[in-house]
């Protein structure tokens, strides 16, 4: 009788077991190597102007450290095909908050004053070491 | 439904050291269990992203309408103290994924030497953060004692932003700089404290053997909680250090 339950028991934790991943040490530890690395690129990058790429380069490589966080220290790679759509559609929805808030942005400073000042409020800007009284 | 209906599905604990875990009633199997439990945490973790998304919308934003107060901004930081620290929390994201690989396989005393680390670079990562904002409090770029303050209409002065050296002085609106550098630090260093004490409660689990191959969901949530961490620094770092 022991033997019968001791059997299922067993049985039953294999299963469990067959839906998780278990990373091998050595690749976590690559993916540190590689995001250290990256971070070492970040800073070596932004000491060169590249103009208007800089912002591009930047994200660039924080995209792909973000990638390698989330597909190996996260486990998405492994993970079921739901749990990867409902996360990484979150960063669908991200692109939807930057794109109209930066199409309003640009639209917006091609046919206003705005334009000129590049400012969204319309006040004299004044240093506050040059203003009277305090806290 | 009777009482007798009810049969508990139990996972054995693989050894002594171990305590066996019982699958809450409202689950059929331990795979919904976890499935569920994961789902359910996605869904929380996205929001999170859009959580951060507003405040990186807002930095995009402003990036674009004042790009000298940013980049000056952004010389007023220390970008050695940002390095050190996005190290820091890459190696507490390494030392917690190692946590999670020993809870997967049954190794308890690893289990807490893992997390156990991670906590300490939680405490490392919040100390350095500590000097960085003193630093700004110093000089007058965030004076956290006026913080709440608010505007004061009759100056005309932000009452937290005197800039009293006049770093700031030759471009508009320093302040936003720095209204965006503390929004998203503080709320970031706020994840990491929540992180940081979500990792101690589970190391206090692992310590009475509630976590084994059999049964680490708790533990599995906690990881991804404390890589979201890392992974809102990974920007934040080159974004508000490095101002591109």
């Amino acid at each position: 009788m022991s033997d019968a339950h001791d059997t299922h028991a067993h049985g039953h934790g294999e299963l469990d077991m067959g839906h998780h991943h278990v990373g091998s040490t050595a690749m976590f530890v690559s993916v540190l190597m590689a995001l250290l690395f990256l971070t070492f690129i970040t800073v070596a990058v932004a000491q060169f102007d590249f103009g208007a790429a800089n912002m591009l380069i930047a994200m660039g490589i924080a995209a792909m450290k973000a990638s390698l966080v989330i597909a190996f220290f996260m486990h998405v790679k492994w993970d079921t095909a739901i749990n990867k759509i409902v996360f990484l559609s979150s960063f669908l929805f991200l692109s939807l908050l930057f794109i109209f808030t930066l199409a309003d942005l640009f639209t917006r400073r091609l046919d206003n004053e705005m334009h000129i000042t590049k400012s969204p409020v319309d006040k004299q800007w004044v240093h506050p070491s040059t203003l009277q009284g305090g806290h | 439904m009777s009482h007798d209906d009810h049969h508990a599905v139990m996972i054995p604990a693989p050894g002594p050291e171990f305590v066996d875990h019982e699958v809450p009633h409202h689950f059929n199997t331990p795979v919904q269990e976890f499935q569920a439990g994961k789902l359910g945490f996605w869904l929380f973790l996205a929001t999170e992203i859009l959580l951060f998304g507003g405040l990186f919308a807002a930095y995009f934003y402003f990036h674009e309408v004042y790009p000298e107060t940013f980049v000056l901004g952004g010389k007023q930081l220390d970008w050695k103290m940002g390095a050190l620290n996005t190290s820091v929390l890459l190696l507490s994201s390494w030392t917690m994924v190692m946590g999670v690989r020993s809870a997967q396989t049954s190794q308890k005393r690893k289990t807490l030497i893992y997390l156990g680390a991670t906590v300490l670079g939680a405490v490392i990562f919040m100390c350095i953060k500590y000097m960085e904002y003193s630093a700004k409090n110093e000089h007058g770029l965030i004076e956290f004692a006026h913080l709440f303050d608010g505007y004061n209409e009759a100056t005309g002065q932000l009452p937290w932003f005197t800039d009293h050296d006049g770093v700031m002085a030759d471009v508009p609106h320093g302040h936003m700089f720095f209204a965006i550098y503390l929004t998203m630090t503080a709320i970031h260093g706020i994840h990491v404290i929540i992180g940081a004490a979500l990792i101690v409660w589970v190391m206090f689990g692992t310590a009475k053997g509630r976590f084994h191959a059999g049964y680490f969901l708790p533990v599995d949530l906690v990881g991804l909680y404390w890589h979201l961490v890392d992974l809102i620094w990974i920007f934040l770092f080159p974004l508000l250090y490095l101002v591109p």
